[in-house]
């Protein structure tokens, strides 16, 4: 039998209050990879996220992790939820953020031991956030907290990883260390997928991408997906910016 | 025992008096760790629904049985307080009202009830009635030393609950997305989080009354946040903030005659909250005065870039 792909959707339906958000996708990712997931505002790419995490509920479909059913598996998969779903006046300093990483592990009931700080301290200075172990999360720039946020999922030392906009209004410097530490989690075999919004940086940045709109339009190699006729497709409502979309791609593929 | 009374009548008090103004601290310190979740949860109104919604129970209770008995009139009080809490997902599940409406009406219609029921009783002079109205304010005057036991016996299981789950609490309370991916059962928790609020309501009933008890949930944590951007250190100061102002609240009220306890305990724990806005350091009034304010012209994230190295 051959293995069975680290990730599977197959027909995956989500509705939310009766009005479906996403219709009937399938996608198999067989190896490890930095997996774009692209679309226009409100094409239901969070949501694919989040029905594949088991966060929303399936109206029709299933997800395999590794041939397996979630729950199997959760310890395998990590995850970087959108940064407005926080509540960043909350008393947690950023090394207690990236504590959260291991309570999986530990399980109900279970206190953090010395173990996990040291796993925790180190994924701080993976993201380059060492310095700011003991600042509260809503004292960091965006960008800081965000590296906060993909530190915590290398403390849940998964083998799947799922981002949701982890760019979004992120400085450049922050882009560049994120970009980094996630290029090297793929280079160590880990699937790293990511809800992008930014066709320009999408062409250099992904092996792979997914373009999304209520249903998969396309999903492959980057170069063959990101073509000007699979945009069109996804970007339709959004015509007055696909001519700019078309020559930012071109670009993009032109600096490596 | 007899370290009690020597204790009690050093004081110049009964032992009984002793026994429930040292429960009502630990009263007070329990409704403070409790309470610290349903702040950082932004539920903190739930708590005041449900402690509206104590009083037709309590009311109920007492016409059902004819018992003036505490934990009877109490286990009433807990009961409608539930329903209350069902009728409010209800209302949020089913129809369009809005959360903070939804909870405005909860409130509003069972406080109405229950002071529908009480003064009736009491107007119609049924035997033992009166003592229902204790429950609006808050007295501890006629809480005896073994009543006054159960009430500490529940406060502590309610703070051990918080504290033993306080990991899972904190996850989910921070990020409920991010619970949930790592497979933490986030409605359940949030339901235990929201029922031992309603349990701890209803025991600081007799220390402060429907009216007022949400205060003492939610007053000493808002104040705990104040000094410290740690949750561990907020439970703790949250905890020592409610023994204080439960305390302080008993004794004044017991000293000035005619003072319910309710507003004193209140009052108290508006004093301790008031210092902790101003003088609390990074977070107060006087620290945000005087640190120099950041120019409107520079972006949010360059300067704190920036001072990194």
């Amino acid at each position: 039998m051959s293995t069975p792909p680290l990730l599977e959707l197959h027909d995956v339906t989500v509705a939310y209050h009766g009005r479906p958000v996403l219709w009937h996708v399938d996608l198999a990712v067989t190896e490890p990879c930095l997996y774009g997931i692209i679309g226009p505002n409100g094409a239901g790419k969070s949501t694919l996220v989040k029905s594949a995490l088991g966060i929303v509920p399936l109206s029709d479909g299933w997800v395999r992790f590794f041939g397996e059913p979630l729950d199997r598996v959760r310890g395998r998969v990590g995850y970087v939820p959108q940064r407005e779903s926080v509540d960043w006046d909350f008393p947690v300093r950023a090394i207690d953020v990236v504590l959260m990483g291991t309570y999986h592990r530990l399980g109900w009931l279970r206190r953090v031991g010395r173990e996990e700080r040291r796993l925790a301290e180190s994924c701080l200075e993976r993201v380059g956030m060492a310095d700011f172990a003991t600042r509260q999360i809503g004292r960091l720039s965006g960008g800081q907290q965000q590296r906060v946020f993909l530190a915590r999922a290398l403390a849940q030392q998964a083998d799947i990883y799922f981002l949701d906009e982890p760019l979004a209004g992120v400085d450049a410097q922050s882009q560049q260390q994120i970009f980094e530490v996630l290029s090297s989690l793929r280079d160590e075999g880990k699937l790293v997928l990511i809800v992008h919004h930014d066709l320009r940086t999408a062409a250099s940045w992904f092996d792979r991408v997914a373009l999304v709109d209520m249903r998969l339009v396309a999903a492959g190699p980057t170069d063959e997906v990101l073509s000007r006729e699979n945009l069109a497709r996804t970007y339709s409502g959004h015509l007055e910016v696909l001519d700019e979309l078309g020559r930012a791609v071109e670009a993009g593929r032109r600096t490596p | 025992m007899s370290l009690l009374h020597a204790a009690a009548a050093s004081l110049g008090i009964s032992s009984n008096t002793l026994v429930v103004t040292l429960a009502m601290a630990a009263v007070g310190m329990a409704a403070g760790v409790v309470g610290c979740f349903s702040v950082l949860r932004r539920r903190a109104l739930v708590g005041d629904a449900a402690a509206h919604a104590t009083l037709p129970g309590v009311a109920a209770a007492f016409l059902l049985t004819g018992s003036r008995s505490l934990p009877v009139l109490l286990a009433g009080g807990a009961v409608s307080a539930v329903i209350s809490l069902g009728l409010l997902v209800l209302l949020r599940r089913f129809t369009r009202t809005r959360e903070d409406a939804a909870t405005a009406i909860v409130i509003g219609v069972s406080f109405g009830v229950g002071v529908a029921l009480i003064s009736g009783l009491v107007a119609r002079g049924v035997p033992g009635s009166g003592g229902l109205e204790r429950f609006l304010l808050g007295s501890t005057a006629s809480l005896s030393a073994s009543e006054a036991v159960l009430l500490v016996l529940a406060s502590l299981v309610a703070t051990g609950l918080v504290i033993a789950f306080a990991k899972e609490a904190i996850v989910v309370s921070f990020d409920p997305g991010f619970a949930a991916a790592a497979g933490w059962p986030v409605w359940w928790i949030d339901f235990a989080l929201v029922a031992i609020t309603a349990v701890m309501v209803v025991v600081g009933l007799p220390a402060a009354g429907a009216v007022l008890v949400t205060a003492l949930v939610v007053i000493p944590p808002v104040a705990a946040r104040q000094w410290t951007d740690r949750v561990g250190v907020m439970l703790c100061l949250a905890g020592v903030f409610g023994l204080v102002a439960a305390l302080a609240g008993v004794v004044v009220s017991a000293v000035v005659p005619g003072l319910a306890t309710g507003p004193m305990v209140v009052l108290a724990a508006a004093a301790v909250f008031a210092v902790s806005l101003v003088c609390a350091p990074k977070r107060g009034l006087l620290a945000m005065a005087m640190r120099p304010k950041p120019s409107i012209m520079m972006p949010p994230e360059g300067p704190r870039e920036r001072s990194r190295s």
